[in-house]
């Protein structure tokens, strides 16, 4: 029934727009064209300037909504994020004032030089100085954003610091993985080969010896651990090694300001230095829910809009109270090789994976997708 | 009708029309070997040696460059049957250049390279699409010439002008020409 | 042309034909086919791609608004008659499901961009207006011409069979990023749909091959007595430039293409290394690189947007001097603006990828590159803006879409800076902003150039006149609607929202945006139903329209205009005219335009 009354509604808006449309063309024949092109004339230059004034007072009207809803007001949460800040500023201001300068001029032109029948054209081919000038500013303009610029990329795409904190972050069809290298600071090699989601090797881990593939475990494997959460340290740089299990994706860290593609088979890094504990942020942005969101931004599959992770930012404290609590999945692959289920302790063994991820979990009520389908 | 032109000794429009295909061509073949580079800066590249046969390929190849040459020499002359004869040839030529070169495929796959299927190695696969490319950019020009041979086979002649000719063996010199870049590539790059 | 000149088709370009200029005596007899269908008249060509790209323009368009409603509606249901229409793989529960979601997204992009803004803008006015405005008769190769049409065509048709297929069209993104577009066992869309879409595709730059070689040679070697490089009007030659970007670039898209068949469907590792795929296994593949696919992807991908965009800097470069009165300001450097464009976009590729890995010395060299290219852009945009100065302005509905497309484009075009500059480009990459910033740039900007086109030119094309109210009524919704859409997008960018996603409820960041999303939503079907209004002018005026009378209904200056109203298939019944000056004599030596054939008067200083 709705469906009838708006096609309805519509079929009959456009009649009448139609009718108008047409019986404006015999008005211009009996007014006599010229008479009504000078009238229409003068209608949409009328719109032109209405249209400038009311766009302008739109994008102030559009700021005053929408820029408090994006990160840029809390400012960055890390090192290179600052930085990024800063540079957002001044290109915004530079394009700016290009933006208002183009733009008023193109509809005042057009509201001013509309068709009088007294006015003679200026025959204006060219002009070389004029020319010249906005070839020059802009490059100018152009080198200034570019020097910024590259200042800025080499800085955040140089090699991360020395004491930088290493930890794997691998993205699968939905979802990511994370790993930390354990004590012995060293990650175990994987091979894509031995995965097995059930065997709990969801990165192939090499602690076997396979003579079938020619692989040798590598102990340095034992003590990696992979937490479901990734846990980071405020005023500690950290260095993501970045991978894929698949096709492409992306790690996406709005708030650090920092995005990088996870590539199979060809690993990337990026680096920075969280400045702010998810704790800290959530009383500066006044929102007791908030979290440090991985988004994942390239396009891998059906679920990519699923794959959702979550960064916890602590300090060095906090951080290590929670590291000593995490098993190494290689314990979770061979129970039998824990010490925990050899020796009789009194204390439950703590799950690795709920940690105090609780906390966080709670928060937002959402589960890391897995699913494509959250409906 | 006449089609006026500002000046007359401007390129023919189709034989123009060739030109900027072949730099189409250009493009196409340029985009692979440049793949070809940066892949092989990779690891896991797999070094082999090429078929001994391609040298055959090649120097049929040339042949065939010289024998429509002299075809389109034929034309201009005007001797009819020295032109078919060496258009026949020519084409002929060619297809002993396709199946050379499918000989060189079959001796990579005799010694166990695979172009293409599991276990198939790039450096293999870049070779086999390229060089098939190729073949097939030779047999569109065999066509051409068996196109021209039958129709060299018909009794009314209307014209002398050599330009249809002229396009066909620029064309034909063109894919010679590319074989040469490729088989010199393939020594140097492989 | 007679059998013998289809005979002298040869393969890979090998053509042959010699003597088609000496007998161009008028067609004999003229049936239903090959006057309307096979046709070989750049006239009606041109009208096959304007209505074939109109028609893609819609269902393209429509797609829009069902993945719309998803971002905008994500609780209510979509109408009953749109989910009878859709049927069950499409709609599960009301909504439309993430497969099709993502099948919808990628099928407008690659339809938008390649059948619409690609054939459906250079195809129809290079077909027009080319031999129109060079003063040819016809196109070098009216023969190549019409087949450049039907592998369109065809083109389009397998595009569309694959929105049938079980396992549905393909979902990866109109970029195809293998491995992604080459597994099917990653996507279900991957599959048959993908092999549909990679046949289209194929057959498609076989198309624009065609009729890009076609173009050129015309424009260089069929010009009228005395029509000289620096006569020609804007509008060819920015149709010249898309010609050799696509001449050039498709090729390269072609090889890309290539190996990703070979990976799909031959067991190659072209893109594909160390994959495992969750249900499936570990896979065979070793030692490509997902990369490199995007490098070759690219040196088209950008090279084409500027295909899409140069034929409507020229239209409206045209129209803007005709409407104006006024001599098109720095004719030279328009010239050399465009030229500097086509040089540079096929430098600037690796922008797309600052953050796939790529070598940060080699991202430097890229930022540079790609902000060199904002100077000639810039340019272009000074030039317009001092060709309305002190011009006497007529706002013909060509003339708004004309001024709309300067506005649209300035606002596009200064984002770029943005996402040029790498840095910058880290947080944006893959959000709304990026949507944004090519919506109105490209997707906006060149609709507006072929709106003005077609209000332009729809007098020579029919001989008859659009309704002026009613194409009013649609440029100021459209423009308005435009910046509704777009605007607030890049504040989505800003925070990071990414493209591509099916539902941002999960998301603690992005979650309150859903009443713009809203917003934006309804603004889209609005805006979507006015364009109904353009396509019911367009067609009604075809048979209803107000009847043109004059030979120069806008008194203009290029030779178009100097056909008969409804001109025949040789466009001009005498001699063709010889060419005296450059087209953009308007208001000089107070008249108010000269047409080009005017001879240059004795104490006239020509330009
Ligand atoms: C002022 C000059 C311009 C600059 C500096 C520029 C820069 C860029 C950059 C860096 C990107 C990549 C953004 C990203 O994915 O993170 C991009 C995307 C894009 N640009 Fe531009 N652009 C300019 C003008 C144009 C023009 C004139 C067009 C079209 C006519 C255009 C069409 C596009 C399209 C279609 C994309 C998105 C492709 C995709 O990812 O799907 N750009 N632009
Ligand atoms: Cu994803
Ligand atoms: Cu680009």
């Amino acid at each position: 029934m709705s469906l009838f009354f708006t096609i309805a509604v519509v079929v009959l808006i456009f009649l009448i727009i139609f009718q108008i449309a047409k019986a404006a063309e015999y008005v211009a024949v009996l007014k006599g064209e010229q008479k009504s092109n000078r009238q229409q004339n003068k209608i949409n230059a009328f719109l032109m300037i209405s249209f400038l004034v009311l766009g302008l007072i739109g994008v102030y009207w559009s700021n005053e909504l929408f820029y408090s809803k994006t990160v840029m007001p809390i400012g960055a949460a890390s090192d290179h994020g600052e930085k990024y800040d800063q540079m957002f500023t001044w290109t915004i201001i530079i394009t700016g004032i290009v933006f208002f300068v183009t733009q008023i001029l193109l509809f005042w032109f057009a509201y001013r030089y509309q068709h009088n029948d007294n006015r003679k054209v200026y025959f204006f081919p060219h002009n070389n100085t004029l020319e010249l000038i906005w070839t020059v500013v802009p490059a100018i303009a152009l080198t200034v954003l570019v020097v910024i610029g590259l200042r800025n990329w080499f800085a955040m795409t140089s090699a991360a610091p020395k004491n930088a904190m290493e930890v794997e972050v691998v993205g699968k069809q939905f979802g990511w993985l994370y790993r930390y290298p354990g004590r012995d600071h060293k990650f175990g090699q994987t091979f894509y080969r031995v995965i097995d989601d059930g065997a709990n090797n969801p990165l192939g881990q090499i602690w076997r010896d396979s003579a079938a593939l020619n692989l040798h475990a590598d102990p340095a494997n034992f003590d990696d651990v992979m937490p479901t959460t990734l846990y980071l340290v405020k005023n500690r740089p950290v260095k993501m090694i970045i991978n894929s299990r698949d096709v492409v994706h992306d790690v996406g860290l709005i708030h650090f300001r920092m995005k990088m593609d996870a590539v199979p088979g060809i690993p990337t890094t990026i680096w920075f230095t969280p400045t702010l504990t998810t704790k800290e942020m959530q009383e500066k942005t006044g929102n007791p829910n908030f979290q440090y969101e991985i988004t994942c931004d390239q396009m891998c599959g059906n679920g990519h809009y699923s794959m959702r992770g979550v960064i916890v930012v602590v300090t060095q404290a906090e951080f290590d109270a929670w590291l000593s609590q995490q098993k190494p999945n290689y314990y979770a692959a061979f129970p039998e090789k824990d010490p925990a289920n050899k020796v009789q302790v009194a204390t439950p063994p703590t799950n690795p994976n709920t940690g105090d991820t609780s906390r966080l979990r709670g928060t937002s009520g959402n589960p890391v997708g897995n699913s494509p389908n959250l409906k | 009708m006449s089609v006026q032109r500002a000046d007359s000794n401007r390129l023919h429009p189709h034989k123009f029309t060739l030109w900027v295909a072949i730099g189409s061509i250009i493009m196409m073949f340029a985009a692979l070997t440049s793949a070809y580079i940066v892949r092989h800066a990779q690891q896991n590249w797999l070094e082999f040696e090429m078929p001994k046969v391609f040298w055959y390929s090649t120097v049929v190849i040339i042949i065939s460059s010289i024998t429509i040459h002299l075809s389109l020499k034929a034309f201009r002359a005007r001797e009819r049957l020295r032109y078919r004869m060496l258009l026949g040839i020519t084409a002929l030529l060619g297809v002993l250049f396709a199946i050379l070169q499918g000989f060189g495929f079959y001796d990579l796959y005799s010694r166990g390279i695979q172009i293409i299927g599991d276990g198939s190695n790039p450096s293999a696969s870049f070779l086999g699409i390229i060089t098939g490319l190729h073949v097939v950019h030779v047999l569109g020009g065999v066509v051409a010439l068996l196109i021209f041979f039958i129709r060299a086979y018909s009794t009314r002649i209307k014209t002398y002008d050599s330009t249809p000719q002229e396009i066909l063996s620029v064309y034909w010199h063109f894919v010679d020409i590319l074989w040469i870049y490729l088989f010199i590539f393939f020594h140097l790059a492989g | 042309m007679s059998n013998e000149a289809i005979l002298q088709t040869g393969v890979g370009g090998a053509h042959t034909a010699g003597v088609h200029e000496e007998h161009h005596e008028h067609h004999h007899h003229e049936t239903f086919i090959t006057k309307y269908i096979f046709s070989q008249d750049h006239k009606m060509i041109a009208k096959q791609f304007l209505i074939t790209g109109m028609v893609w323009a819609v269902i393209g368009g429509a797609m829009s608004l069902l993945f719309r409603w998803q971002l905008g509606y994500p609780n209510e249901p979509l109408p009953m008659w749109v989910q009878d229409i859709l049927g069950k793989w499409w709609v599960k529960d009301g909504h439309i499901t993430p497969e099709a979601y993502y099948a919808l997204v990628t099928t407008h992009g690659t339809v938008l961009i390649f059948f619409v803004l690609t054939a459906g803008l250079s195809g129809t006015f290079a077909n027009l207006l080319i031999p129109l405005q060079v003063g040819a008769r016809d196109m070098a190769s009216p023969l190549m011409n019409m087949l450049s049409y039907w592998f369109f065509f065809t083109a389009s048709i397998v595009m569309l069979s694959s929105m049938f297929v079980e396992t549905g069209p393909f979902s990866g993104g109109w970029t195809a990023y293998p491995p992604l577009s080459a597994l099917g066992d990653a996507s279900p869309g991957s599959k048959t749909g993908m092999d549909l879409w990679l046949i289209a595709m194929a057959l498609f730059v076989v198309s624009q091959l065609l009729a890009g070689l076609n173009y050129i040679s015309t424009v260089l070697n069929m010009r009228t007595k005395g029509m000289s490089m620096t006569r020609l009007p804007l509008t060819i030659w920015g149709l010249f430039f898309t010609a050799i970007l696509g001449v050039l670039s498709f090729p390269v898209l072609f090889s890309g293409f290539i190996l990703l068949i070979f990976d799909r469907n031959f067991g190659t590792s072209f893109y594909l290394s160390d994959i495992f795929i969750s249900g499936v296994g570990p896979l065979p593949h070793e030692g490509g690189s997902p990369i490199l696919y995007q490098h070759l992807f690219w040196f088209l991908g950008h090279p084409e947007v500027y295909i899409i965009i140069l034929p409507a800097m020229g239209i409206v470069s045209e129209i803007m001097s005709i409407n104006a009165r006024k001599p098109i300001f720095g004719y030279m450097a328009m010239v050399g603006s465009l030229f500097a464009i086509a040089v540079l976009s096929f430098l600037v590729w690796a922008h797309h990828m600052f953050v796939s890995g790529l070598n940060p010395f080699l991202g430097s060299i890229f930022v540079l590159l790609t902000l060199l290219i904002a100077v000639p852009s810039a340019i272009k945009v000074f030039n317009w803006l001092t060709t309305l100065w002190r011009g006497n302005i007529r706002f013909t509905p060509a003339m708004l879409f004309a001024i709309g497309f300067v506005s649209i484009f300035i606002s596009g075009g200064l984002t770029g800076i943005f996402l040029g500059n790498s840095a910058l480009d880290i947080h944006l990459h893959d959000t709304y902003f990026v949507i944004a910033h090519f919506h109105l740039v490209m997707g906006v900007a060149a609709m507006f150039g072929m709106f003005a086109g077609v209000y332009h030119w729809y007098p020579k094309m029919y001989g008859r006149y659009m309704n002026n109210t009613l194409a009013y009524i649609h440029f100021w919704l459209t423009m308005i609607g435009a910046y509704l859409i777009f605007w607030p997008m890049h504040y989505q960018g800003f925070a990071g929202m990414p493209r591509r996603y099916y539902d941002y409820t999960p998301w603690v960041s992005f979650d309150h945006f859903e009443g713009l999303n809203r917003f934006m939503s309804t603004v889209a079907i609005i805006v979507f139903s006015v364009q109904i209004l353009f396509l019911f002018n367009f067609f009604y005026s075809i048979w209803k329209g107000r009847k043109v009378r004059t030979q120069n209904p806008w008194g203009a200056n290029t030779l178009e205009w100097t056909t008969p109203i409804k001109p025949g298939h040789g466009n001009w019944t005498g001699e063709i005219p010889e060419v005296h000056r450059w087209p953009y004599d308007y208001g000089k030596d107070n008249r108010e335009f000269i047409p080009q054939t005017t001879p240059v008067g004795a104490d006239e200083n020509i330009h």
